[in-house]
């Protein structure tokens, strides 16, 4: 009998540590009130990821998961304006607040008053160095990386290369051209025959191609930053060039130009982004923090995406103008976790 | 000689530069390509140049900050009132100008019912059209209806319609400044307020015309641009804040008001598209871009306003 008992608790305690991670963490965390700190909310990127927080949140404060998720967005892109505005958290009592961040440094004065005052603070997407907080990163230099190593795939011949940055002086516009300077030198075959900055904007992407396109000789692959592919393959198709394989970033307008060229020439590319949902995979690990699990600090966003297998059910879920998406579960946290135990040191690295 | 010194020749000399090096890259590969792209890219800065030009002389500490949200929030209520149904092209053109009058019809009730300088008040109004954009739309992208992104798109005897559009508004504001008796009140505002008042011209009347024009000028550009580019997006008008005074600096017209310079704006929209082609094309990373563009802005102000003096 104490055997079996015993045996009995065993198997639970297996069991919900293994699937029902979330069911578990309904009573150590029903009481606790979790604040989303984000600094900006002029594009269509943030305008998705607020409301799939606000979905994802109400819908766990409604199971009972947590007391309160609410989010807060700065008015204008400033450092100082979300310092106050996470001082103000502290005073209303939130025991958690995940922060996508205007500087990596400048709010470290207000997070580490945040985790003086017994506050979680888990950054990510614009992350902060602070050491007391958590940080879900982007591997951008993987992301660059792997769009030249999709290119290679693809054309194994290789040749000219387009590079459509992002905005000039921003660290993910750095990241993302050192990953992809990273691929280009592996890949020997491809030669980086010119450079534009989109400032990760159709309209922006579309001037900039169509402005160097008559001084460039016969382009192969475009690699771009996300939110610019669209734009670039609006201005070959003005300037009559033949279509290069341009590597997208999941937005629908991108989607749905990929659908289309594929339907009328079988035109195949890969696209991928960071999902907007990942606000809700920085409120799990929040979560999960409070409830007393051990996490490490340095995390990594998983990439999103998009193939020609999966191309119409992503574009048939994606509205009209806004990015692929997908919202996260506590078992996505859980892997996401235990993939940065099993990688730390290529996780410090970064 | 006396073309030389016409303020307005600097930023075409300066434009007929940068596509001439850009040809020369290419031995002269391209050119009628890059000056169809310049055309039309040119044309969306040339006609947010145009209004802001009427602002500008209008006399010191007169310009209008909020061009950008003006622009978006035109774009994105024209487009989501057309919602890509055929033949609404007219309707989206109607919300896009009906949203340019109410812009700048609130901009001057700011600047003369609570005697807000106009820098203050088109900026905190344009915080407005930018929430009231987000808020209408939360940033979703309609497509344009098919007929008007052709027409965006498009060209008539190899010029961009766009490009059209705009040299038919540059002709249409050098006709009212040169020939009305508008533009000479709105000269005479620039170059003395309070000698026009006293001479008794309407001064209230024309300032608050002049505002309505930029911001209709800007929705204008805002309908165009989004029915060129695939549908308006936020942060689409962004990049035309400065340009729309850079348009006006470069063209020659004077900062100090009162002397307005309409083919100048037209040249250095050219230029402002060209001198970034030149530079992305020799190669040359963001910064040097930058340092680069900036010193020959610099020079070409330097030169239009010392040939001014000298006049």
């Amino acid at each position: 009998m104490n055997r079996s008992a015993l045996l009995l608790g065993a198997v639970g305690l297996t069991m919900g540590l293994s699937g029902g991670l979330s069911g578990m963490a309904v009573a150590d965390t029903s009481g606790k009130r979790i604040a989303l700190s984000n600094n900006y909310a002029g594009n269509s990127w943030r305008q998705s990821m607020l409301q799939t927080f606000t979905e994802a949140g109400d819908k766990a404060v409604a199971d009972g998961v947590v007391a309160a998720a609410d989010a807060y967005t700065t008015s204008e892109n400033q450092a100082t304006e979300q310092a106050a505005q996470i001082q103000n958290m502290i005073l209303q009592g939130y025991d958690a607040i995940i922060l996508d961040a205007a500087s990596p440094t400048a709010l470290n004065g207000a997070v580490e008053e945040a985790c003086n005052a017994g506050v979680t603070v888990v950054s990510f997407d614009g992350i902060v160095t602070a050491p007391c907080a958590w940080r879900i990163a982007v591997d951008f230099r993987g992301m660059g990386r792997e769009q030249v190593d999709y290119l290679a795939q693809r054309l194994p011949d290789g040749g000219n290369l387009l590079e459509v940055r992002g905005l000039a002086g921003v660290f993910v516009d750095d990241e993302l051209h050192a990953g992809i300077t990273e691929g280009v030198a592996a890949h020997d075959q491809f030669k980086i025959a010119g450079a534009v900055h989109g400032d990760w904007a159709q309209d922006v992407a579309q001037k900039a191609v169509a402005g160097i396109l008559p001084s460039l000789p016969d382009i192969a692959g475009v690699v771009t930053q996300g939110g610019d592919g669209y734009g670039t393959a609006q201005a070959f198709a003005a300037a009559g060039r033949d279509m290069p394989l341009i590597v997208l970033g999941n937005r629908k307008d991108e989607l749905q130009w990929w659908a289309d060229a594929r339907d009328e020439n079988g035109y195949e590319t890969l696209s991928l982004s960071i999902a907007p949902g990942v606000a809700t995979l920085a409120f799990w690990v929040a979560q999960q923090i409070l409830d007393g699990k051990d996490v490490p600090k340095d995390l990594t966003v998983p990439f999103l995406k998009v193939t020609a297998d999966t191309l119409d059910e992503t574009l048939a879920a994606t509205p009209d103008g806004s990015v692929a998406n997908t919202v996260y579960t506590a078992e996505d946290a859980d892997k996401v976790i235990a993939a940065a135990i099993a990688a730390p040191s290529e996780n410090g690295a970064k | 000689m006396k073309l030389l010194q016409k303020p307005w020749i600097w930023s075409w000399v300066a434009a007929v530069a940068a596509f001439g090096l850009t040809i020369a890259l290419t031995q002269g590969r391209g050119a009628s390509e890059l000056g169809y792209a310049a055309l039309s890219f040119g044309a969306f800065a040339a006609i947010v140049g145009l209004g802001q030009m009427l602002v500008i002389t209008l006399g010191p500490g007169n310009i209008d900050l909020s061009i950008p949200a003006s622009m978006t929030l035109a774009a994105t209520l024209a487009l989501k009132a057309m919602g890509a149904e055929p033949g609404s092209a007219w309707l989206g053109l109607l919300v896009a100008l009906g949203v340019g009058l109410g812009t700048g019809l609130a901009n001057f009730a700011l600047i003369w019912a609570l005697r807000l300088p106009p820098i203050i008040a088109t900026l905190a109004a344009s915080l407005v059209y930018q929430s009231i954009a987000i808020w209408s739309n939360r940033g979703l992208r309609i497509k344009p209806p098919e007929a008007l992104a052709d027409f965006a798109t498009g060209r008539m005897a190899g010029v961009p319609n766009v490009a059209i559009v705009a040299v038919v508004l540059a002709a249409l504001v050098w006709l009212v400044l040169e020939r009305t008796i508008w533009g000479r009140w709105l000269l005479a505002c620039g170059q003395n307020l309070r000698a026009a008042r006293l001479a008794g011209v309407p001064v209230e009347a024309v300032r608050a015309a002049t505002y309505v024009a930029v911001a209709v000028f800007a929705s204008l550009a805002g309908y165009l641009l989004a029915s060129f580019s695939g549908g308006a997006a936020l942060n689409m008008g962004s990049e035309y804040l400065l340009m729309s005074i850079a348009v006006v600096v470069i063209g020659g017209t004077s900062i100090a008001g009162g002397m307005s310079n309409v083919p100048g704006v037209w040249g250095a929209s050219l230029f402002m598209f060209l001198v970034v082609s030149m530079l992305n094309s020799y190669g040359a990373g963001a910064g040097v871009r930058m340092v680069l563009t900036g010193v020959i802005i610099i020079g070409i102000v330097i030169a239009a306003s010392t040939r001014r003096a000298r006049q």
